[in-house]
């Protein structure tokens, strides 16, 4: 993790499990959904379309996680729904996915954060795959074709943009903790 | 047990009330997905949701196109002036030979209008094309779809064919209030009546999903079929207008085991790269079938 080093401020410096932030803003939790929503669905195709990480379930197991009494499973579900909704395929399979994503995140959100960030992006890509393969069973047997292997690349952009996905949204927390 | 804590419980004491336990609302939503997604691809009611959601979110979409339409613009403006004369060059001696075939069609529509009236065939309305410009690929790895933007002047129909300059490209599935979704002919199980046209021989072509050719199915294997046949819809069905060019046969492989012929087609239009296309209307609904038909029908599918 030598790779990148970041400037010896506290304002680059991601908080350990011990220090206790201010909680976000329910507005901030709100934009950055929106955002990462809006960044799913940049019109891209063919394979940059499976590299792009899935920016709307990192951002959703990332407040899952930080703010699990916040986002749980009803609201991944209703997450779920739109994408269903925007990607134009079967009603309710990124709803059960992402539900799913909720709940894990939920069950493991006090374990997930003592470990270093990239032992968390592990967990990360763990819990993906599981939702990928969900979809993907679900859209078997509907009577879908097998896709390239190509689609778990999404998976892996995004467990590598984790830890960066957490500096961002830690950044106005840590910031304002600071200040005070 | 013994004064040494193993780990922290995972869910807070009973005394602070937070609803129904993490395992049973999930055990909640998953059932209600499970009970959309078998209502969703059984009985196809949930299109007015589908629609009021898509509507909604529609504004977010196009959002997202812009960075790539900025991109595009500010390459446009560094196209070269050469680049411009070339393509001014190549479009105008396209227009030359389009101008040639429509005045060649022009004749043998006359032609053919002449022979029918003597028939007394009814005649054939032209049919109507409107213009839509392809937005953005779907992004579902498992299916094969486009989006094109609909003005609210445009009456788009369900099921129409939509078309680019090259061929027949998809049918039009689901139209929203901003734009319509079209069904690319490569989606898998996608059928499209076509006859070849050499001989006129009628078939079926059907698509294998993404990344695989669409193929002629229940072709006999001595069937005169040969690569490089071109397809064109067949209006067999009164769904899609005749004599659209569809695919092109890329290769034949007979197999004394089987009894049909194995063709890949290649489709001709740029299913991948369509940019401008045009939604034409259906043709006239075609004559019911005939009551001993359905009749029969029925009868087998009794007996089965």
């Amino acid at each position: 993790m030598s790779l990148f080093r970041l400037p010896d401020s506290p304002l680059f410096r991601i908080a350990s499990p011990e220090d206790i932030l201010l909680s976000p803003k329910p507005w901030f939790v709100a934009i950055t959904l929106a955002l990462a929503f809006t960044a799913n669905l940049l019109p891209l195709s063919g394979f940059f379309l499976a590299l792009r990480p899935d920016f709307f379930a990192l951002v959703l197991l990332y407040w899952a996680i930080h703010q699990p009494r916040w986002i749980g499973i009803g609201l991944a579900w209703v997450c779920g729904l739109l994408t269903d909704v925007v990607e134009a395929n079967l009603f309710g399979q990124h709803a059960l996915a992402y539900a799913i994503l909720g709940f894990a995140a939920g069950y493991f959100h006090r374990r997930v954060l003592r470990f270093p960030l990239w032992q968390q992006a592990l967990h990360v890509l763990v819990l993906l795959l599981i939702a990928q393969a969900i979809v993907l069973v679900l859209r078997l047997m509907s009577g879908a074709t097998l896709p390239t292997a190509a689609i778990v690349l999404g998976s892996f952009s995004s467990a590598l943009i984790w830890p960066v996905i957490s500096a961002l949204l830690q950044w106005p927390q840590r910031v304002r903790s600071l200040l005070d | 047990m013994h004064g040494r804590v193993t780990s922290l419980p995972s869910e807070p004491p009973r005394f602070f009330n937070r609803g129904p336990s993490p395992i049973a609302r999930l055990t909640f939503f998953g059932v209600i997905s499970l009970a959309l997604m078998f209502v969703d691809a059984r009985f196809r009611t949930l299109e007015t949701i589908r629609m009021a959601i898509a509507t909604v979110v529609y504004p977010v979409q196009q959002a997202a196109l812009l960075p790539g339409q900025m991109a595009t613009r500010m390459g446009e403006f560094f196209d070269t002036r050469e680049d411009l004369r070339v393509e001014n060059t190549r479009l105008k001696a396209e227009l030359l030979t389009a101008s040639q075939a429509q005045q060649a069609q022009l004749a043998s529509k006359q032609e053919a209008d002449r022979l029918q009236k003597l028939l007394l065939i009814a005649q054939t309305s032209t049919t109507r094309a409107q213009a839509a410009r392809v937005v953005y690929l779907g992004r579902d790895p498992f299916s094969q779809k486009a989006f094109v933007d609909r003005s609210s002047t445009q009456s788009f129909e369900p099921g129409s064919a939509v078309v680019d300059e090259l061929g027949l490209l998809g049918q039009l599935t689901r139209v929203h209030p901003l734009f319509a979704e079209i069904t690319l002919l490569t989606e898998k199980d996608f059928a499209v009546p076509v006859k070849i046209e050499r001989t006129s021989m009628r078939a079926l072509l059907y698509g294998r999903g993404p990344g695989k050719s669409p193929e002629l199915r229940y072709v006999a294997g001595n069937a005169d079929v040969k690569e490089g046949d071109l397809l064109l819809t067949s209006s067999i069905d009164g769904l899609y207008p005749s004599n659209i060019r569809v695919a092109r046969i890329t290769s034949v492989q007979r197999d004394a085991e089987s009894a049909f012929a194995r063709i890949e087609c290649v489709p001709t239009a740029a299913v991948a790269g369509a940019d401008t296309v045009l939604v034409l209307d259906k043709p006239p609904a075609p004559a019911p079938r005939p009551a001993a038909d359905t009749a029969t029908e029925a009868t087998t599918r009794k007996r089965r």
